[in-house]
């Protein structure tokens, strides 16, 4: 499959203070988001996402290094046309209607005029948001802006959508919809860019991710390899055993009323355990495996950064 | 076309905006005051409020020009609307040039609006159409114009007060230049006479669109400064107006 | 947009407005620049309106008053200089210089004498601790138009306020001379004589001292002369005979005790010495 956006060596930096010293952000990102895929981009804040974002985007321009849409240079009018882009906290024109705010963005993206409305409409119902269609923007929630930035990114029917945490301000419902709306954009065979810090909601709908820290990727891949790689370990609740006699079996993670939450990374010591509660006639309340969250992965690189 | 499009949702935005309606109050306020004032005159009572009005037309254009146009761009950078625009297929260029025709039509449509309670109180007066002074505000409007230029260019890189100061100044340089003229004329020639020249030539001279005392006073005008100081002004807003594509062009909007 | 294409547009509108400048320059519109001014109304509106800021009004109006007056092209421009000039002193009547120069304008320029005086008339009445406007007004209206009578008036106004240089007084005595107010001059010229205490104006003094009696002397030797002629039908032979024709109670001496010269053809009656080479 071809690459959607190409990445090479991108640098950049900033000056900053008023003693102007420079400050790198990015030191020689190189990544590949294939057409097709929804790609996470995770790190921390401050690593440099926002600003990869907008070097793509045109935004920013870097010092160094190469970026390629759909096989464009990045700049050009071709490859914007096949763009789509939700900000962060996203903020429009405090005057206009919902719906004369659309009309506005598709004049932009040179939508033929007889689609337009057909289309404003249609997308209007796809972020819920056709009460709205004649109300100001300055009346609308963080939540209600969100969906109608959407509605902006996706109206001219791109074939890359960047979407930097499109998930922030809504409601468990409200992330629910905008989760299957980008897994049905996948169906459509659109490339997605997602940067988020809602982990689960990554791990639910992303195919590749990659993590960058301190302007650097250190770690970019197919979900689930990355997280496959690391070794499960079992969670046991358990009681009726005093915590000095699980030394060395597995971390206690927590001890409350009576109850040791305990992490065996082991499997031969899931059956020690078990040997020890029944010799104190404890009881044991759950036995979960668990496999290595996003988060833990998460957090564990950053640590090492 | 985008440049267009980008115009009229400017135009949208800025007629919405409630300082254009505060101005457009006191102008009219001025207007009508000067009816007051030439009570208190000896002789031609018409000339004061001609010249009252004319005054009025000209100094609150030009502060629409200069409140409006500093913002033009700023806000659009600081409230960060200007992602999602700059991230569709458009060139900057277009953009700026959106703003800039976008609010050059809100301020023709207030200088209208203007114009009219103007003239209409002088036709209460002499019950005569007075041409001449459509004359005096077409050239107001031309001045307007490049105000907006320079107010636009100020906006790309910094914050709406510093802006208004910048444009201000630029306002007061243009209309007291002419003394620089005197002096130049009193110096022995020499290097410092002609780079003094050449920085005569480069600042502005709004006078060159100030025709408020001819009209008046029915002073005859030489016909060739008509075209020319149109072209006076079209030059110079073209030259700010791509001093502003040059600045925007490479800006890193973090 | 590419780079050059901007720079290049930039340049060819940089060229194109200065060149349109300097051309805009050079045709002469015929303007009135600040004509406006006509139409500031006077009165004490005008203080009112200016917001505080009237002194500093009245220096702009000022300063350019002096360039527009200096600008000869502009040939009808003394229409207004009372009014302007009456503006300033409204809006800050305690700034002297306006005064001076008004009137100097109106009297060398627009050969306007009675404009000159008013507004150093002006001057006065607004800022009646300064000499300096009744003494120019003196001068003025004597070198002008000779006026003594006129002259007299303002020197000696400005004789009477504190400060007033010592000449203004001399130039009063000067004044009623020329005026044929012999009483006044002499009178005027004593009072120097005896409260200066620099030698050469007390030289000075004494010679108008000495001009001054001649003069009285000499008018009234020749009213008696005429008397005699009426009579006699013939002048005198010399001036002891109008004594004895009991025409004149004695024969006056001028001020160093010299008799006057007599001329019985012409009948003039000289002083023997020319009072400044005493």
């Amino acid at each position: 499959m071809a690459a959607a956006v190409k990445i090479e060596d991108l640098h950049k930096s900033f000056k900053v203070g008023f003693i102007p010293k420079t400050k790198k952000i990015l030191r020689g990102i190189s990544m590949t988001i294939e057409e097709g895929e929804i790609f996470g981009y995770l790190g921390p804040n401050g690593a440099g996402k926002t600003t990869t974002l907008k070097c793509i985007l045109g935004l920013i321009f870097p010092e160094k290094g190469n970026i390629e849409i759909f096989g464009y240079p990045y700049l050009s009018l071709r490859a914007k046309e096949r763009v789509g882009y939700l900000p962060e906290n996203p903020y429009f024109y405090d005057y206009l209607t919902a719906s004369e705010f659309l009309h506005f963005y598709s004049q932009l993206s040179l939508i033929k005029k007889k689609e337009k409305e057909e289309k404003i409409h249609r997308f209007l119902r796809l972020v819920g948001l056709e009460e709205s269609v004649n109300l100001q923007l300055r009346k609308f929630s963080r939540g209600m802006l969100q969906r109608i930035g959407l509605a902006q990114a996706l109206i001219h029917d791109p074939s890359l959508v960047f979407l930097d945490e499109p998930l922030g301000s809504l409601d468990p419902l409200g992330r629910k919809e905008i989760r299957d709306i980008i897994v049905r954009l996948k169906e459509e065979g659109k490339t997605v860019f997602l940067c988020s810090h809602i982990l689960q909601d990554i791990e639910m709908i992303c195919d590749r991710v990659a993590i960058i820290v301190n302007g650097e990727i250190i770690n970019q891949g197919q979900l689930q390899d990355l997280i496959s790689e690391k070794i499960h370990f079992t969670e046991i609740i358990l009681s009726g055993v005093e915590s000095k006699e699980l030394e060395g079996v597995g971390e206690s993670v927590s001890a409350l009323g009576g109850k040791i939450l305990l992490k065996v990374i082991e499997e031969e010591k899931i059956e020690t355990v078990l040997r020890i509660v029944q010799s104190r006639n404890g009881r044991i309340h759950s036995l979960i495996p668990r496999t290595e969250t996003l988060e833990d992965l998460f957090v564990g690189m950053v640590k090492q950064g | 076309m985008k440049i267009r499009a980008i115009a009229f949702n400017t135009f949208k935005e800025a007629i919405r905006d409630r300082i254009l309606y505060l101005l457009l109050f006191f102008a009219a306020a001025c207007i009508i005051f000067s009816r007051l004032l030439a009570l208190l005159t000896v002789g031609d009572r018409v000339k004061i409020i001609m010249d009252v009005g004319l005054a009025s037309l000209s100094l609150f254009g030009a502060m629409m020009a200069i409140l409006m146009g500093t913002g033009l761009v700023y806000k659009e950078i600081d409230k960060k609307t200007i992602y999602t625009l700059l991230s569709k297929p458009i060139h900057r260029y277009q953009f700026l040039l959106g703003k800039y025709f976008g609010l050059i039509l809100t301020l023709f449509i207030m200088l209208f609006f203007m114009s009219f309670i103007f003239l209409t109180l002088v036709f209460l007066h002499t019950f005569r159409i007075e041409w001449e002074l459509l004359i005096a505000i077409f050239y107001i409007f031309v001045e307007v114009c490049l105000l907006t230029a320079v107010a636009m260019l100020f906006s790309c890189f910094s914050t709406p007060i510093l802006s208004s100061i910048f444009s201000l100044s630029f306002y007061l340089i243009g209309h007291l230049s002419w003394g620089l003229e005197n002096s130049i004329n009193k110096m022995k020639p020499g290097i410092v006479k002609t780079l003094t020249q050449i920085l005569y030539a480069f600042i502005p001279d709004l006078e060159n669109f100030n025709f408020k005392t001819e009209v008046v006073h029915h002073l005859p005008i030489p016909s060739e400064i008509f075209l020319f100081s149109v072209l006076y002004g079209i030059f110079y807003s073209l030259f700010l107006l791509f001093l502003a594509i040059l600045v925007f062009r490479k800006r890193d909007f973090i | 947009m590419k780079k050059k294409v901007v720079l290049l547009i930039l340049i060819l509108s940089l060229g194109a407005f200065m060149s349109l400048k300097v051309k805009i320059d050079k045709i002469s519109r015929k303007k009135i620049p600040g004509s406006s001014i006509i139409y500031i109304p006077s009165g004490k509106y005008l203080k009112f309106a200016t917001f505080g800021y009237s002194s500093l009004l009245a220096d702009l109006i000022y300063l350019w008053s002096i360039q527009y007056y200096s600008d000869y092209s502009v040939v009808d421009r003394f229409k207004y200089l009372d009014h302007i000039f009456s503006v300033i002193a409204e809006l800050d009547h305690r700034y002297l210089d306006p005064y001076q120069i008004g009137a100097l304008i109106a009297l060398y320029e627009a050969r306007d004498l009675d404009l000159a005086l008013k507004i150093l008339d002006r001057g006065l009445e607004k800022n009646p601790d300064q000499w300096i406007f009744p003494l120019e007004a003196g001068h003025y209206a004597q070198m002008a138009k000779k006026d003594y009578k006129l002259a007299q008036k303002y020197y000696k106004k400005a004789m009477e306020i504190k400060g007033a240089p010592p000449i203004t007084k001399r130039l009063y005595a000067n004044a009623s001379f020329k005026l044929t107010d012999y009483k006044t001059a002499f009178e005027t010229w004593q009072e120097i004589y005896q409260t200066t205490e620099e030698e050469r104006i007390k030289k000075i003094a004494s010679n108008h001292l000495f001009q001054v009696k001649a003069a009285i002397d000499i008018k009234t030797i020749f009213e008696a002369i005429e008397k005699f002629r009426e009579i006699y039908d013939r002048n005198p032979v010399d001036l002891s005979q109008l004594v004895k024709a009991g025409l004149l109670d004695s024969l006056p001496k001028d001020l160093d005790g010299q008799d006057y010269h007599y001329d019985s053809k012409t009948g003039e009656v000289k002083t023997q010495t020319i009072p400044w080479k005493r």
